[in-house]
């Protein structure tokens, strides 16, 4: 404790190459704790979002590849069911992007309440997308991003069907993991027939919840036997398994993104690395001093350790704590990005701060560690010959 | 008179160490930084090669892809004998109907993607001139046979010659490869239209239609008669701008590239100019000689200012050569980076830092030098020579 005072006083020594080394290790924190957000959404959504007694059943052919609506009902009969939703893409678009910019879906909202139970969804709320024909649920991420208040009335257009939806925000998903729009499949049905169409009569995915987590395996066997040889075969698979898989072709991106965070933290190593030796090397003369007067190897390298380290340490909580910040920024500005999906949450979660620390931590004892071993090996002779 | 160059290159060698490791910092910030650049242009460039100029998708209007678009057989019977509309030598109009639909396939590491899947004719060839099949043979309608672009190639199980693809509901047989001068065509199967309408019970035989048209002065025409005919509610695109659309996406990566370039630039700056402060204070005597010979503040200034550019130049060189091996390794080791999740369907993109990717991170690489340099010469500029010739 007593050579606090001494590493404080050295830190303050060259005030502008401090504060720039700090910068430069802020900064690279900053990036890494951003970067990590993208693969922790991924992990986040995984393990949050997903609920082990939640069963996806769609096609075994792949998404596009519909089931027929009244499988909805056999599905609810099966035993151990609690509760079946359908739920149909209706991929509407919003203003004038002309494109999906959120993923939108026309679920039933008797439903919603037991297959979700876990979504944060208020009761009132819910009780009116389900007494409203053209109530919306939407995700808070979608409600930020567009400005929308529970009461507003939007229209989308859809691209997967010939219709225009006018909707009414009833509830919000209150959570920043839930970038969906839910509105009522009825309503899609009756827009359909008005439109001369043969109505909604197929559905994409049903997704049932489990009364019994042990019982999930016997439900989705279940579920596939009942559809066997039948025009619509099933696969049905955890909603864990689901999201794994719809995500997967996400990975290489993922190692991209982890390759290029690692040359950050490198980066910061080496920024580090250089501050570090640069101070031992201007004060070569007053070590020798030091140990001259008796000043052990053990103090001298210690004390030049805990300065490496503290000063990535404050500048690492500090990239940490503007990161918290900065991804808050980007969360309002960019919102659900269809290119980057669950990579674009951006949200910094717990384990991505803990890493933030950590590196930093990391960065200071690796930088410091080499220049501060060799002050404190050098024979006091030669360095005080060197410098006088 | 100015100081020669040789004077801040042979600074630079004083301190091998420290010049190395400051070089060093801005070589992994140009890696970085080209690395994910090329990431995104690799994928532009797949969707923005797709198509041709002369090339119109016809779609349901208000559908956004192939994939939500439906289109009668009595919409493309009517369509295909539309003026404007190049025919090939037998005098059979060029327009390709086509049904799009995205089925899983696995993977060969276990697990699945939504992969284009295209039902065609035979006169898909004619009119997407880019999709050339370079091994095998083209499909032979209702034979249940596919063709296989290259990305789509060894990234599937089955997806290979003479294998067997599981497809949708059925099991079809791969007989052909095909290229697409690296366009995002490579990264789709190609089976027969019928077949495939089958496979998906469609309602509607088709989900679009592409036409070939003879010049391009009939392009305008052709696309406001689709446009206008009440009949069949659909709208013509031209191909090009169809894919630059659904290359849309894709820019609000550049945003957060962007966003990183700078912040890790500006660190590196922060890194390049302590070092560059280092050099000022332990030439303090150096420059108090140089100005006490006459040597002006503007030629001490650029002396420095060059060889902090020096140093980030230096930088670039090393950080440009990593990247295109890098990029060249990843390649290799990932076979194409997969994209798309929102779009349902996967783009396998070829990794490629090209030279534009590079020129972004000289710009970078150079702003970093200049702006490193800035303080620490104009400190070294500012010594007085009589105080600078004392302190040493």
């Amino acid at each position: 404790m007593k050579y606090l005072g001494l590493i404080w006083a050295n830190l303050g020594r060259n005030k502008l190459r401090s504060a720039l080394t700090g910068g430069a290790i802020m900064l690279a924190v900053i990036l890494v704790c951003v970067l990590l957000t993208m693969p922790a959404g991924l992990n986040a959504i995984l393990e949050h979002v997903s609920n082990n007694t939640r069963i996806s059943v769609h096609a075994k052919g792949g998404l596009v590849y519909q089931m027929p609506y009244s499988f909805t009902r056999k599905v609810r009969q099966v035993d151990g069911v609690a509760a079946a939703m359908a739920q149909t893409w209706f991929g509407g678009a919003f203003e004038e992007a002309g494109r999906v910019t959120f993923p939108n879906f026309a679920v039933e909202p008797e439903q919603v309440g037991a297959v979700y139970p876990d979504y944060p969804i208020a009761a009132e709320q819910l009780a009116d997308f389900q007494r409203y024909r053209d109530g919306a649920l939407a995700g808070r991420q979608v409600m930020r991003k567009y400005g929308w208040k529970i009461g507003d009335r939007i229209t989308l257009r859809s691209t997967a069907w010939p219709v225009n939806l006018d909707l009414r925000i009833v509830g919000e998903i209150a959570s920043d993991r839930y970038p969906s729009v839910w509105m009522s499949r009825e309503y899609l049905d009756q827009a359909l027939k008005a439109a001369g169409r043969p109505g909604l009569g197929t559905v994409g995915i049903i997704w049932v919840r489990a009364a019994d987590p042990n019982r999930v395996n016997s439900i989705m066997r279940q579920i596939d036997e009942m559809s066997r040889n039948s025009e619509y075969e099933t696969a049905c698979e955890t909603e864990k398994s689901f999201i794994s898989n719809f995500f997967g072709s996400l990975q290489g991106f993922v190692t991209i993104i982890l390759i290029v965070t690692g040359l950050v933290a490198l980066c910061i190593v080496f920024i580090a690395a250089n501050t570090a030796s640069m101070a031992v090397r201007e004060r070569a003369g007053e070590l020798a001093v030091l140990k001259a007067i008796g000043f052990g190897r053990r103090v001298i390298f210690a004390t030049l350790l805990a300065e490496a380290v503290a000063l990535s340490v404050v500048a690492g909580g500090a990239g940490v704590l503007a990161s918290v910040g900065l991804t808050g920024a980007l969360r309002v500005f960019a919102g659900w990005s269809d290119a980057l999906g669950p990579l674009g949450g951006f949200i910094v979660t717990a384990p991505v701060i803990v890493q933030g620390v950590f590196l930093s931590l990391f960065v200071g004892m690796l930088a410091g560690v080499v220049p501060s071993w060799g002050a404190a090996r050098k024979p006091v002779v030669q360095t005080l010959h060197e410098v006088f | 008179m100015p100081l020669p160059v040789s004077y801040s290159l042979r600074n630079l060698r004083a301190r091998p160490g420290r010049s190395a490791m400051t070089a060093s910092v801005v070589a992994l910030v140009v890696v970085a930084c080209s690395l994910f650049l090329g990431l995104i242009s690799s994928l532009k460039r797949t969707i923005v090669s797709t198509g041709n100029p002369l090339n119109l998708v016809v779609m349901r209007k208000g559908s956004d892809n192939d994939g939500s678009s439906q289109l009668s057989l009595e919409a493309y019977q009517a369509l295909r004998f539309f003026d404007g509309i190049a025919r090939d030598a037998e005098d059979r109009p060029l327009a390709s109907p086509e049904l799009v639909v995205q089925p899983f396939l696995r993977t060969k590491d276990g697990g699945r993607e939504n992969v284009l899947v295209r039902g065609v004719q035979p006169v898909a060839l004619a009119v997407h001139e880019q999709v050339r099949v370079i091994e095998g043979r083209m499909l032979t309608p209702s034979s249940h046979e596919v063709i296989v672009g290259r990305g789509v190639l060894g990234r599937y199980e089955g997806a290979a010659l003479g294998s067997d693809l599981h497809m949708g509901r059925g099991t079809w047989k791969v007989v052909g490869i095909f290229d697409a001068d690296g366009s995002s065509f490579e990264s789709e199967v190609w089976a027969d239209v019928r077949e495939l309408g089958n496979d998906a019970k469609r309602f509607f035989p088709y989900s679009g239609l592409r036409l070939r048209v003879v010049s391009p002065a009939d392009v305008e025409p052709l696309i406001r008669r689709i446009d206008d005919d009440p009949r069949y509610a659909l709208e013509a695109q031209r191909e090009t701008d169809y894919y630059a659309k659904q290359s849309e996406s894709a820019n609000s990566l550049y945003v957060l590239v962007v966003g990183i370039a700078i912040l890790a630039g500006i660190g590196a700056g922060f890194g390049a100019s302590n070092t560059m402060y280092a050099a000022v204070q332990s030439r303090t005597a150096e420059i108090g000689t140089l100005r006490a010979l006459g040597f002006s503040r503007a030629a001490i200034l650029s002396a420095f200012e060059i060889e902090a550019v020096l140093l980030s130049g230096l930088g670039f060189v090393i950080g440009a050569g990593c990247a295109v091996g890098l990029s060249a390794l990843l390649g290799v080791l990932l076979g194409g980076v997969a994209f798309g999740a929102a779009t349902f369907t996967t783009n396998v993109i070829t990794l490629r830092v090209g030279t534009s990717d590079l020129m972004g991170a000289f710009v970078l690489a150079f702003t970093i030098g200049i702006f490193s340099g800035l303080g620490p010469a104009w400190r070294a500029a500012r010594l007085r020579p009589i105080e600078a010739l004392r302190k040493a």
